[in-house]
């Protein structure tokens, strides 16, 4: 699978949220952001499974 | 806390109630007398009786058993933290149930007349000139309650002692309402009703700086935030002509973000979507993206609610 281009649309209030997280340094844009919730998140849920998994 | 100057004490009977004026800087300590009594509770600012503590916004914040360590806040827009319980020596509190009413009497077991929560805050509260629609949910202190897994709120028999106490520390000037809850033929006081100690003490120094800090937050609103801080007098509701609609952030406008993933986050969104947004890749992905944020920078997410203090 290649690439593909995935369109949120959040409103102002949304917007307004990421921005602030992004003033924080977190990430370098909106894009970014989401990226990065999206592997961070991934990351976390996987421990989650592995922890669950364990005998 | 024996340095603490006694200020007022009073026995509520079975029956009653007692409207107490509770100065920031007091405690309210309410006492089982035999034990296995279930108080009803509420307050209001004592300058302003349109601010009252809100079973719904202490719930959010502290749970369905608020003891110890909580605080009771007042409904929004206000949204300040009025109490704080400094000790709960029996520690099962309900703010699931409404107070009771007579129409729970009459229609459940055929009572013309019954003592009532709601009748009895009523009268105890008319000393200060209010009416029986000026009630609100109460804090049930000594109330034990469940929540089954069909999602019913059940009531359960308590095991409060003589002695038993709870203890409030007034963060502002209310007018402090308890009563010996009159239900009789309900297992909430264990199928007899019992009076009630209330003791009023000066808060010690220690008392006061043992409270966590709280948020003061611009969003806790006051009459002189509002658009219309006029009370009404009148019965009656009438449109009012001159209104135009002020709603926060409205129109509120959608813009598109677009999010380029490689092969391998495709196959995370893949993984981690939920099946309720089927196959709107954006919706799926934003789910994930606030799901994240609630978790690395809510305090409480579960709750919907900013952690308070260190609880």
């Amino acid at each position: 699978m290649n690439e593909k281009v995935v369109i949120l649309r959040l409103n102002q209030q949304q917007l307004e949220l990421l921005d602030r997280t992004i003033a924080q340094g977190v990430a370098p844009d909106r894009a970014a952001l989401v990226r990065l919730a999206l592997h961070e998140y991934a990351a976390k849920q996987g421990n989650a499974e592995t922890a669950h998994d364990r005998p | 806390m024996t340095d603490r100057k006694v200020l007022f004490e009073w026995v509520m009977q079975p029956g009653t109630g007692k409207a107490i004026e509770l100065l920031a800087g007091q405690i309210l300590r309410i006492e089982q007398v035999e034990g296995l009594q279930c108080v009803d509770f509420n307050c209001f600012n004592l300058h302003d009786y349109k601010e009252f503590m809100h079973c719904g916004r202490t719930r959010t914040v502290h749970g369905f058993n608020p003891t110890k360590g909580s605080f009771l806040w007042s409904a929004p827009p206000r949204e300040r933290a009025l109490l704080y319980i400094l000790d709960d020596t029996y520690g099962r509190n309900d703010v699931l149930f409404p107070r009771c009413s007579a129409y729970v009497y009459e229609s459940a077991y055929g009572f013309d007349a019954h003592t009532s929560c709601q009748d009895i805050q009523a009268e105890a509260q008319r000393e200060y000139g209010l009416t029986p629609d000026d009630v609100h949910d109460s804090f049930n202190l000594f109330m034990c309650t469940e929540v089954t897994m069909e999602g019913r709120a059940t009531i359960t028999r308590q095991e409060t002692k003589a002695g038993d106490h709870i203890d409030f520390l007034a963060l502002a000037d209310v007018l402090a309402v308890p009563n010996v809850c009159g239900a009789d033929v309900m297992r909430t006081s264990n199928f007899a009703l019992k009076p009630i100690k209330l003791t009023v003490f000066q808060a010690t120094d220690a008392d006061v700086a043992s409270v966590p800090r709280v948020p003061v937050l611009k969003s806790q609103r006051t009459p002189k935030d509002f658009r219309n801080a006029v009370i009404k007098a009148s019965r009656e509701l009438r449109r009012d002509p001159a209104y135009v609609a002020e709603f926060t952030n409205v129109p509120i406008v959608v813009e598109e973000v677009t999010v380029k993933l490689s092969a391998d986050e495709i196959a995370m969104l893949q993984r981690l979507r939920r099946p309720v947004y089927g196959n709107d890749d954006g919706a799926a992905l934003r789910d994930i993206l606030f799901t994240w944020w609630e978790e690395r920078f809510l305090g409480a997410a579960e709750s919907g609610a900013p952690a308070i203090g260190d609880r």
